[in-house]
C-alpha cells in the first residue's frame, strides 16, 4: 500500500519531510504517525491507514514532495511480526562491544526509540559536552549501539589525528584551533527552506506584483488609553475589563473599512475585477521563532471588543506554540502588524498579497504637541497604511487613515456605530 | 582515635543501653518510659538496670497504649522533659502514628518556634529473627513522610550510642530505628565516655572506586559481606555508604560518592514501592545525574508483608540479589 501526501486541506501542492517516526521493516499500527511534514504554513503528521510492516522510504529528510507522491509504502499482506522482540540480552558486553551488537537487539530496541536518538549515559553525554562533541556523530560500540565513554575518547582521537594541529598544547596550538573555529563560524549555513522560504516566495511576489505605496500619520493616543484605563478599572459594581489596543485597532479598521472599502478588497489581474470583499477577516502578522505568520480574525464586523480581544490572544498564543490549523491562516481581507510594542516608530510594510491594505501600528510615546496653540504632552503613536496603488489611490488612503484616526482619537464615536 | 579512652567491646543493645544510662546520669529531665522497661529491662533488654539506677520516677513502666507513650511523651517533651518512648516493635507503633503526624511533629510550626519537642521514640524494627507477624515490619518509608521527623538508624554498637545520644539532644522528635538483627549479632569498640554522631550525616564504611552501594540497618554487615565477595570475583572496587540518618538524608555524601563512582546500587530490606530508595534515586537525579553511568540498581524486599520467619531469608536481599545488582549496574 502507498502512503501518499495528500492534500492536508489548503491548497498545499508541498512538503517537506521532516521526521519519520518509523523505519523500514517496522511494524506499524493504523494511525499510528508515519512521517512529520511541514508545509508552507505548519508542520503536520500523517498516520498509517493500516496495520502492516513498513516497506520501502522513498525520501530524505529535508527533501520536498509534491502532493500526491508515494512516500512510503506499507505492507499489509505479511503477518505481524512475531511477539520476540524482548531486548536481545543474551550478548554480553564483551561480545556486543566494537560494533558487532547482534542484529535483534538493535532492531528492538530502535522500535522503541525515536529516529536519530543516541543512546548513551548521562556521564557518557556530559563527556561528549565537556570535549565539544556532538554525540550524534559518534558511532557507539556498546551494546544495541549504545555510545560509550571510550567512543567519545577514540573520536576525539580521530578527530585530533585527522586535523593538521600539533598533539602538545600551546600557545600556538590554542590559536590554531581558535582560528579553526572561526573558520567553522563562517562557514555555518541555516537551510533556507520551509516557512522562512515561503516567506520569502511570498514577500518577493508581493512586492514585485502589486506597486506599493506606504502613507504615515501620527494618531494621539491620549483618549483611548483614558478609556482603556478606565474600562480595567471598572465600578464599584461591576469589575473591569481588560481590553488590548489592538482591539480597539481592529475594531476602528473594520468601521473604517465599511467607509473605504477598497481597502478590503482583492484585485483579480486575469478576471479584470477587483473583489470587495463581504466580510472583515483580520489577519494578524504574528512573530514566532519559526518566522513570520499570519492568522485571521474572522468576521470581525460580528465581534464585540471584548470578543476580539479574547479571540486574538487564542489566535497568537497557538501561533507561538505552532499549533494553527489551515483554517485559522486562511481566508484574510486586510492585515494588521501592531509592532509598536517591539518599539518601532516607522516601517514600510510589504503587503499580505493579494490583500489591498496593510496598516501597521508603532510605538506610543509622550510627545509635545500643539493644541489650540499650547504646546501639551500627548500619547502619541505613528500609523502607516500599506496600499496597492493599482487598486487604491493616495487621496483614499489618506481619507481611510484619517477615519481610523477619527475613531482612536475620539473613541466614543466607534460606539454609535457598534452593532 | 580511641586510644586515649576507655573503650568496651559492646553488643548494639548493650550501646544503646549504655546511651540511656549517660543521659540519664547528665541530664535529670531524661526519661524513659514504655511498656515493661521499668523492673522487667524492656522486651530486649534495652533499658536493664536503668530502672535500678534510676528509679520509677525516671524510667516509667506504662500501661500498654502506644498512643498514649506517645502522647505523653510529647506532653512532657513541651513541658522540658527530654523523654526517650520505647515501642516494643516498630510494627506497634500504628495506634501512635496520628500522635506523630498530628502533634509531635507540627508542635514548632504551630506554635512559631515557641515549643519544641525534644523527645526520642526508640523501635526495634526488621526481619531476620523469626519474630511472629507485624513484629518484623521494615516500614521507615512511612515517617520519613512526615515533614519534622527525624528518622535514624543505626548499623553497629559505636553508632548506636553516638547517634541515640544525638537524637537525645536533638530539640526536634526522633525516630530512633534499631534493627533487631543487629542488637545482639556482634561487638563494636564503643567509648565508655560521652560522644555523638551528627544526624543527617552518612558514613563510609569502605571505599572504593567502581559502584557506590547505599543501605542502612540490619542491611550493613550483609551487604558488606556480599560487596566483599564481589570485589575478589571482579577487578572493581565498591564504596559503601551506610545512611545512617533516612531524614534528613545526606545529599553531599550521596552526590560525592555518585560523582566518583557513576554507578549505584541501593540495598534495603524494606519494600521497594514508595521506598526511601526513591528519595535517594532523587536526591541522585537532583545532584549527580550527569555522573550516571548505568541506571540505578536496587534489591529490596518485595512488595508485601514481611512473610511468616520460615520465609524470612527468602524476603530478605540475599548476597546473591546483591552480587547480581552489582554485576548488573558494572557490565552496562
Amino acid at each position: 500500500m502507498d502512503v501518499k501526501l495528500h492534500d492536508i486541506g489548503e491548497g498545499m501542492h508541498e512538503a517537506e519531510i521532516l521526521h519519520y517516526f518509523v523505519k523500514k521493516g517496522e511494524p506499524v499500527k493504523n494511525d499510528a504517525p508515519l512521517v512529520e511534514i511541514q508545509t508552507d504554513k505548519m508542520t503536520a503528521e500523517l498516520t498509517a491507514p493500516s496495520d502492516g510492516i513498513i516497506g520501502d522510504i522513498k525520501f530524505e529528510l529535508g527533501e520536498v514532495v509534491e502532493v500526491g507522491t508515494t512516500i512510503l509504502t506499507i505492507t499489509t499482506d505479511q503477518k505481524e511480526p512475531s511477539p520476540n522482540l524482548e531486548p536481545t540480552v543474551k550478548a554480553s558486553p564483551s561480545e556486543a562491544s566494537g560494533g558487532v551488537a547482534t542484529q535483534p537487539a538493535t532492531r528492538t530496541l530502535d522500535r522503541w526509540l525515536p529516529m536519530n536518538r543516541v543512546m548513551a549515559s548521562p556521564h557518557t553525554r556530559r563527556v561528549a559536552r565537556e570535549n565539544d562533541v556532538n554525540i550524534k556523530n559518534v558511532t557507539g560500540t556498546g551494546r544495541a549501539g549504545r555510545v560509550l565513554d571510550e567512543d567519545i575518547f577514540a573520536y576525539i582521537e580521530a578527530q585530533t589525528q585527522a586535523a593538521p594541529v600539533a598533539e602538545e598544547k600551546s600557545h600556538q596550538d590554542e590559536v590554531v584551533i581558535q582560528n579553526s573555529k572561526e573558520v567553522d563560524e563562517t562557514v555555518q549555513t541555516i537551510p533556507f527552506k520551509g516557512r522562512r522560504k515561503q516567506i520569502a516566495k511570498k514577500m518577493t511576489q508581493s512586492l514585485y506584483t502589486a506597486p506599493h505605496v506606504t502613507h504615515f500619520d501620527e494618531v494621539d493616543m491620549t483618549e483611548l488609553l483614558h478609556l482603556k484605563k478606565q474600562l480595567k478599572e471598572g465600578t464599584t459594581r461591576q469589575p473591569g475589563i481588560s481590553i488590548s489596543v489592538a482591539a480597539f485597532f481592529i475594531k476602528a479598521l473594520q468601521l473604517s473599512l465599511e467607509e473605504f472599502p477598497i481597502f478590503n478588497s482583492k484585485l483579480d489581474e486575469e478576471k479584470e475585477e477587483i473583489y470587495l470583499e463581504s466580510s472583515y477577516n483580520i489577519g494578524l502578522a504574528t512573530g514566532t521563532d519559526k518566522g513570520l505568520i499570519v492568522p485571521v480574525l474572522k468576521n470581525v464586523e460580528n465581534l464585540s471588543l471584548v470578543e476580539i480581544h479574547e479571540q486574538m490572544k487564542t489566535l497568537t498564543k497557538k501561533a507561538t506554540e505552532n499549533k494553527l490549523s489551515g483554517q485559522d491562516l486562511r481566508g484574510g481581507t486586510f492585515t494588521i502588524s501592531n509592532v509598536g510594542p517591539m518599539g518601532s516608530t516607522g516601517a514600510t510594510p510589504i503587503l499580505n498579497y493579494p490583500e489591498t491594505g496593510l496598516m501597521a501600528f508603532h510605538k506610543t510615546k509622550k510627545m509635545p504637541v500643539v493644541i489650540n496653540d499650547e504646546i501639551v504632552i500627548r500619547e502619541m503613536m505613528n500609523v502607516t497604511l500599506t496600499f496597492d496603488h493599482r487598486v487604491a489611490d493616495g487621496s483614499q488612503s489618506i481619507a481611510f487613515t484619517n477615519k481610523f484616526i477619527d475613531y482612536i482619537e475620539k473613541p466614543h464615536l466607534m460606539l454609535v456605530e457598534l452593532t | 582515635m580511641t586510644t586515649a579512652v576507655q573503650v568496651k567491646k559492646l553488643t548494639m543493645v548493650q550501646a544503646v543501653t549504655d546511651a540511656m544510662r549517660t543521659m540519664l546520669e547528665e541530664d535529670e529531665s531524661v526519661l524513659v518510659l514504655g511498656e515493661d522497661v521499668g523492673q522487667n529491662g524492656g522486651v530486649f533488654r534495652a533499658t536493664d538496670g536503668l530502672f535500678e539506677q534510676f528509679g520509677e520516677e525516671r524510667v516509667i513502666d506504662t500501661p500498654l497504649a502506644e498512643s498514649g507513650i506517645v502522647g505523653t511523651s510529647i506532653g512532657l517533651a513541651v513541658n522540658g522533659f527530654r523523654p526517650i518512648a520505647e515501642m516494643q516493635f516498630l510494627g506497634f507503633i500504628y495506634p501512635a502514628f496520628n500522635q506523630l503526624m498530628t502533634h509531635a511533629t507540627r508542635m514548632r510550626q504551630r506554635s512559631m518556634g515557641r515549643y519544641t519537642v525534644p523527645m526520642v521514640i526508640r523501635a526495634p524494627y526488621g526481619a531476620g529473627v523469626k519474630a511472629p507477624e507485624i513484629h518484623s515490619d521494615s516500614v521507615e518509608a512511612l515517617f520519613t513522610h512526615i515533614p519534622g521527623l527525624k528518622v535514624v538508624i543505626p548499623s553497629n554498637a559505636y553508632d548506636a550510642k553516638g547517634l541515640l545520644i544525638a537524637s537525645i539532644e536533638d530539640p526536634d522528635p526522633v525516630l530512633f530505628l534499631e534493627p533487631m538483627r543487629c542488637y545482639r549479632s556482634s561487638r563494636t569498640e564503643v567509648p565508655d565516655e560521652k560522644y555523638s554522631i551528627e544526624l543527617g550525616k552518612a558514613s563510609y564504611v569502605k571505599e572504593g572506586s567502581d559502584v557506590t552501594v547505599m543501605t542502612w540497618g540490619a542491611m550493613v554487615p550483609d551487604t558488606v559481606k556480599a560487596v566483599e565477595k564481589f570485589e575478589k570475583e571482579h577487578n572493581a572496587t565498591c564504596d559503601v555508604i551506610d545512611l545512617r540518618t533516612l531524614y534528613p538524608l545526606d545529599k553531599d555524601t550521596i552526590a560525592e560518592s555518585v560523582k566518583k563512582t557513576g554507578r549505584v546500587v541501593i540495598i534495603h530490606e524494606a519494600p521497594s514501592a514508595g521506598g526511601v530508595n526513591g528519595d535517594i534515586i532523587s536526591v541522585i537525579n537532583d545532584t549527580s545525574f550527569f555522573y550516571l553511568k548505568a541506571p540505578i540498581q536496587k534489591v529490596t524486599g518485595f512488595d508485601t508483608p514481611v512473610p511468616v520467619y520460615s520465609l524470612e531469608q527468602e524476603y530478605l536481599p540475599s548476597s546473591e540479589k546483591i552480587i547480581s545488582a552489582l554485576n548488573t549496574t558494572l557490565s552496562y
